[in-house]
């Protein structure tokens, strides 16, 4: 088994050795301990031992020349003619299964690797085996020698066992964390003995002192994401602040005010919050209509809640006393003095249909239906329906909505600020608000 | 443009400031023949000689107090703290007495030094000699901290600091000293407080100091990948820091994740964060996120350290998340 002569790390920040001369001509018969060559490093001129006996083949670097630390430089073989064509410097051919089969016959034990011992430690060079194959060792016995850039250490077992395999040969470069032995508890019924370039490695060494970040992980091949991740792929929506608070960033919310969006319009349609500034251009897309009467500034929304007999009953003593069995033209009557105009036109709004009514002020018996008129309020009754608040935007005319609260009535009135001005809207909506809970006070 | 290493720039800078000022001098612990175990000063001591590449015993508070005297006393020194975990020992002569000189002796004195030391884990070294302490001289009123991330920045720094009137201490990324970059063979400063924008873009900002300012650019192309444009900045010194080009940053891409490989509580990444909430809270799409390293004393194992400092990998995923919208665990 040739030995590799590689070129030894002697110094913390050495990357390459200069060899200053061989010792030792080629095909020269040389004894562990012969000085084989001399290095040149940051501090001094050393010479290199020969770590086995034979023949020096192979050599691969010529004196004068700087080499990379760890690479096989020369060969020590059984023969002064082997190796004629020089060492490859990276593992030597095996055949694949006979090392298959070596890597499935490893004992199961203790597993010894090759310590790091420096500061700018990659391998480490075994010097040689303490202790023979198959011998007891205990925890503390010294196992194998190693050489360091300072000295040549010592390497306790580790463990209590039998050598039971020797998975690195005395000479060879062992890269650091690699298995090169096995003890196992039992005394072996045979054991392994074979060098570190064939040994496929049970624990493939780390990669020493080198940045996780200069090696992209696996994860950095994942099929890259064809567009910006966008809302809709969120599926970690925060809940809706009890308090009623509409949570969004600093930005989204600084954009919202300048430009006079309203982000509450995303509450209503649903837009998981928090809110970003690319929701806003959600609710820019939301319907023109709307969108344009609120983009000058917020639109005019107010609610009240009345109780729902005030109206239920009037509606049936309206129409047992005093015939009148039209409930939107009676509701068109009740609402028609808040708007501030005389005899207004209202529209009355059912389940999307649309019917408009001329008003008279002094009678609801005199309300008529009328065609293609200008409503001045449009009035939307949704108390069959199971909406229970809403906030749509200002429209052609202010909008009265009707919805249905508990056991009461919510009254909601919405309008673009150049319909009504924040005055009228309070008294139109107090007044009709009390005309709703006694519809008999109207009468008065 | 020439390349060069981290470790030969710093090398250039010294003895160009050594010729050009006999003040300046080296001292610390194998600074000479050894040139320290990086390398970094070989050939020093052969060119300026013994009196100005002083060896010393291993003894930091002894050195860096005889530094401190010297530059009181007109001197200009270049101190060598082999590791910046040595930071500890030297805490009473850069802290309680190089900072404080000046503003103690009501401006009669001052303490034009230099404090070269490292950073940086990764290197297999433990938890004694992979700490990233800089953000502890950071918070001490009186000392500049400049954070080279390539041997250009480590060249135009190292000059500044040695022609500063003060305290100045300048961490290098120990991974980095081999690594080469661009540096013009002709003389160039880099002014302090003068951030450096990477990489332009416009969906996120990526801070990184040191070490992570590569982070942050590979991160910026894993992201480029997703359609999202980052923006790298590299503030190149924390103190004095530069304000304005991080907050005018964080106003165009409104988000912002600030990557330093010191321990994340209490650090870096926090007192940037702080700044650009407090000076950009309305300009900001999303919470400014931190990542440093973790809170934890650096593992010798390799692959548990490797899990403590910040990645490419782990830099885009936060960003991707921030872009989304989807950070909100703290909303």
């Amino acid at each position: 088994m040739p030995l590799d002569v590689i070129m030894p790390a002697l110094g913390m920040a050495q990357d390459t050795g200069v060899i200053v001369a061989w010792h030792k001509q080629p095909g020269e018969a040389v004894a562990m301990g012969d000085v084989l060559f001399e290095v040149e490093t940051d501090k001094a001129t050393m010479e290199v031992e020969a770590q086995g006996d034979g023949f020096l083949t192979g050599v691969a670097a010529a004196a004068g020349e700087e080499v990379p630390v760890g690479n096989v430089i020369a060969r020590i073989s059984e023969s002064a003619d082997a190796d004629d064509a020089g060492p490859s410097g990276t593992a030597r051919e095996v055949p694949a299964q006979g090392r298959d089969r070596d890597a499935d016959d490893l004992p199961d034990g203790h597993q010894v690797i090759m310590p790091t011992l420096g500061m700018a430690q990659d391998t480490g060079l075994l010097v040689g085996w303490l202790v023979e194959p198959s011998a007891q060792v205990g925890a503390d016995d010294p196992l194998f020698e190693v050489e360091t850039d300072k000295s040549t250490m010592e390497v306790p077992a580790g463990a209590a066992g039998y050598l039971a395999a020797c998975l690195a040969q005395p000479g060879e470069e062992v890269p650091t964390g690699q298995v090169i032995a096995i003890l196992t508890p039992e005394a072996p019924a045979q054991t392994i003995t074979r060098s570190a370039a064939e040994a496929s490695g049970p624990a493939p060494a780390p990669e020493p002192a080198q940045k996780p970040a200069e090696t992209p992980a696996p994860a950095a091949q994942t099929p890259p994401v064809p567009s910006k991740p966008t809302k809709a792929a969120n599926t970690a929506a925060l809940a809706a602040d009890p308090s009623g608070r509409i949570l969004a960033s600093p930005k989204a919310r600084r954009l919202a005010l300048e430009q006079g969006l309203d982000l509450s319009r995303l509450v209503a349609a649903g837009v998981p919050q928090p809110y970003h500034v690319a929701d806003l251009e959600t609710l820019r897309a939301m319907p023109a209509d709307t969108t344009t009467a609120t983009a000058s500034a917020t639109s005019l929304h107010l609610t009240a809640e009345v109780r729902a007999e005030g109206l239920s009953d009037f509606t049936a003593w309206a129409r047992e006393t005093a015939g009148l069995t039209d409930p939107s033209a009676l509701l068109a009557g009740l609402a028609a003095p808040c708007c501030g105009t005389p005899d207004p036109v209202v529209a009355v709004e059912t389940f999307g249909q649309r019917r408009l009514f001329q008003t008279r002020a002094d009678s609801l018996g005199a309300v008529t239906e009328c065609a293609d008129q200008e409503p001045a309020l449009i009035l939307r009754d949704l108390r069959m329906s199971r909406i229970t608040g809403l906030r749509l935007g200002a429209e052609e005319a202010p909008v009265l909505s009707l919805t249905a609260a508990g056991h009461g009535l919510s009254l909601t009135l919405e309008g673009a600020p150049g319909q009504l001005t924040p005055t009228e809207a309070l008294s139109l909506l107090s007044d009709f608000a009390g005309r709703v809970e006694q519809p008999l006070r109207h009468l008065l | 443009m020439r390349e060069i290493t981290l470790s030969q720039a710093v090398n250039e800078a010294l003895a160009e400031e050594m010729r050009r000022d006999d003040t300046v001098f080296i001292i610390g612990e194998d600074v000479a023949e050894a040139g320290t175990p990086f390398k970094v000063l070989s050939g020093l001591v052969e060119e300026f000689g013994t009196d100005r590449v002083i060896d010393t015993p291993i003894s930091e508070p002894g050195f860096m107090g005889m530094a401190v005297g010297a530059a009181m006393t007109g001197a200009r020194p270049v101190v060598d703290l082999m590791f910046g975990d040595f930071i500890f020992l030297i805490m009473d002569q850069l802290c309680n007495q190089a900072a404080k000189t000046h503003y103690m002796s009501g401006g009669k004195l001052t303490v034009p030094l230099v404090l070269r030391t490292n950073l940086g884990a990764t290197r297999r070294s433990a938890a004694q000699h992979s700490q990233s302490l800089h953000a502890l001289v950071a918070h001490i009123p009186g000392l500049k901290v400049a954070l080279p991330s390539s041997a250009y920045e480590a060249k135009g720094l190292m000059k500044t600091a040695i022609r500063d009137n003060n305290p100045v201490v300048i961490f290098e990324d120990k991974l980095m000293y081999q690594e080469k970059a661009g540096v013009p063979e002709e003389e160039f400063l880099i002014p302090f407080g003068q951030a450096n924008v990477k990489r332009e873009g416009s969906d996120i900002t990526l801070i990184g100091t040191s070490s992570m300012v590569q982070v942050c650019e590979q991160a910026a192309e894993l992201l480029a990948q997703d359609g999202l444009s980052a923006e790298v900045i590299d503030p190149r010194t924390i103190v004095p820091l530069d304000e304005d080009t991080l907050l005018a940053s964080a106003r165009k891409t409104s988000r912002v994740i600030v990557v330093d490989e010191g321990h994340q509580s209490f650090g870096v990444t926090s007192e940037i964060a702080s700044r650009i909430n407090e000076k950009a809270f309305y300009h900001l799409d999303a919470p400014v996120l931190r990542m440093g390293a973790m809170d934890v004393p650096v593992p010798f194992s390799p692959a548990l350290e490797d899990l403590t400092v910040p990645t490419p990998e782990g830099v885009a995923e936060k960003a991707r998340l921030l872009c989304a919208g989807e950070m909100i665990h703290a909303a």
